[in-house]
Formats: C-alpha cells, sequence, structure tokens
C-alpha cells in the first residue's frame, strides 16, 4: 500500500538549520516546502486554505526577520487552521516553551533537528 | 598519495576530533545522514562551511559590537544565540561550550567578561575551523585519486 505522502511546512531563516533539517525530513521520507520567515509561512498555510490541501505538519523556528515563530504561530491560529505545529528553537527555557504553547503551538523541540526528534513528531501526530 | 593511505589520514583525524570533544554526536548524525545515503555525497561538507561561512560573520559582529563605547548587550545575546544554534547543528561542540560560557557576561552586562568570552568562541572556532577545512581538503584529495 503507497503511503500517504505527508506535507510539511519548514519555517527557519537560516541557511544551515533548512540544509539539515530538509536532510532529516528527507531521511524520514518526508518532503518540505519552505519558508524563511513567519510572514512566508503565513501566507503558503493561507495558499493552502484557499485550495491546494492543507499542510499535516508545520516545523517553526522562533527568531525570524519580518515575522517570528511565535506571531506566525498566532496567525496560523487565527485562520482556524488545526494542523499540528512544533516549535524547533535553540531557546528551550521553560518560558520559552510556555510562550509557544501559549501562541497555539502543540509541540516544542530543542535544536538540532535529528531523525529521532522527527520520528517522535511523526509518531505523536499520527504520520509515521 | 594512494586513496587507502589518505583514507587512514581522514579516519585518524576524525578520531581526534571526537575524543578531543571538538565534535559531538550531532557530527556523526551529519556522517550518519550522508552514508545512509539520504543526503548528497557532500553533506557533511556543506554543513561544515555553511558553518564556517557564519560563524566567520557573526564572530566579527560581535567583536565590531563590542568595540562600541556603548555596547548593546541585547544585540551581542542575539548574535551569541545564533553562533550557539549554528554550532549545535554542525556538532561543533566546543564552540557551542564556548557561547553557553558567553551568556553569563552579556548577562551581567560584562565588556570586559565579553571580550574574554569572545577570545574563547574565537579560539575554538579556529581550531574547529582548521580540522573541517583539512577534512574537507582529504575528502577531495580521496575523491580525485578514486577510480571513477
Amino acid at each position: 500500500m503507497d503511503r500517504r505522502r505527508i506535507r510539511v511546512l519548514l519555517v527557519e531563516d537560516e541557511e544551515i538549520h533548512r540544509v539539515l533539517a530538509r536532510a532529516v525530513l528527507r531521511a524520514a521520507g518526508v518532503e518540505a516546502d519552505e519558508a524563511e520567515n513567519g510572514a512566508e509561512a503565513v501566507r503558503r498555510v493561507r495558499e493552502r486554505v484557499g485550495g491546494g490541501g492543507a499542510y499535516d505538519l508545520i516545523l517553526t523556528d522562533k527568531q525570524m526577520p519580518v515575522m517570528d515563530g511565535h506571531e506566525a504561530t498566532r496567525q496560523i491560529r487565527a485562520m482556524g487552521v488545526t494542523t499540528p505545529i512544533v516549535a524547533v528553537s535553540s531557546d528551550s527555557l521553560p518560558s520559552d516553551v510556555q510562550a509557544f504553547t501559549a501562541a497555539g503551538a502543540d509541540d516544542f523541540t530543542p535544536k538540532p533537528l535529528t531523525k529521532e526528534k522527527v520520528g517522535h513528531i511523526l509518531s505523536k501526530f499520527g504520520l509515521a | 598519495m594512494a586513496a587507502a593511505a589518505l583514507r587512514v589520514q581522514l579516519e585518524a583525524l576524525l578520531e581526534n576530533m571526537f575524543a578531543t570533544g571538538m565534535v559531538d554526536e550531532q557530527f556523526r548524525q551529519l556522517q550518519l545522514l550522508q552514508e545512509e545515503g539520504g543526503s548528497a555525497s557532500g553533506f557533511v561538507a556543506e554543513v561544515a562551511t555553511l558553518f564556517i561561512d557564519d560563524a566567520d560573520r557573526i564572530i566579527a559582529d560581535i567583536g565590531s559590537l563590542l568595540d562600541q563605547p556603548v555596547v548593546d548587550f541585547d544585540k551581542v545575546d542575539a548574535h551569541v544565540h545564533q553562533l550557539k544554534g549554528s554550532s549545535s547543528s554542525v556538532g561543533a561542540q566546543k564552540v557551542k561550550l564556548a557561547c553557553m560560557h558567553f551568556r553569563q557576561f552579556y548577562e551581567a552586562k560584562s565588556k570586559e567578561g565579553c571580550l574574554m568570552a569572545l577570545a574563547l568562541v574565537r579560539s575554538e572556532f579556529c581550531d574547529v575551523r582548521n580540522k573541517f577545512q583539512t577534512m574537507m581538503q582529504l575528502e577531495q584529495q580521496i575523491e580525485a585519486c578514486s577510480p571513477k
């Protein structure tokens, strides 16, 4: 049986983290669309809501130019989008996790993204 | 030099980098991603090069900030945070630890402490950059003398 193609949106401004995340997601059999800041992520999600099918998962960084991950998460939730949003950040103090949760994120994982972390996330949200 | 001898040299270099704590498990993860074929053959070199370029720029930017008569410690924080993230992604453990050590000084708004912390970050970065560059040169030489 063919596995349904999982659609992931990766929101990350720094190339080194995008290159790593891309490789880790590919190793997990997942191809990702990429946005380099929160505003671009909101636009991409809005386009999907308008047609083309929603994303199955959104992975977002916190500190980004133009719009940060907190604000992007808030705006995506304000659209009524229920896609799991997982924050991926180097800031992993309890207050950082709490801030993302308050913005509407479902989960938090510290950088760097690894195969194990991606596997755990996919399993947790029924995408494995 | 024959490819086999170069491989021995490369293995010894990598072993030394792990043994001295210069790189950590994350660097092994990058190697595994490359070996498992999910990524391009130059994946580790690509990430190492991105790290070197990022770190070079960030360290210079921190140096400029600390040169100012009035230091913007929030900007120092943001740059150190960014460097910590990059070093963590490539597995440059000693640079990452030096960035963590830096935190106490910009939180205390100590310019002198920050300058000392920056010197340590720069020193750890220079060490790992040299090793990464040697690693990439050896990989290129091995590739050049391998049968096509």
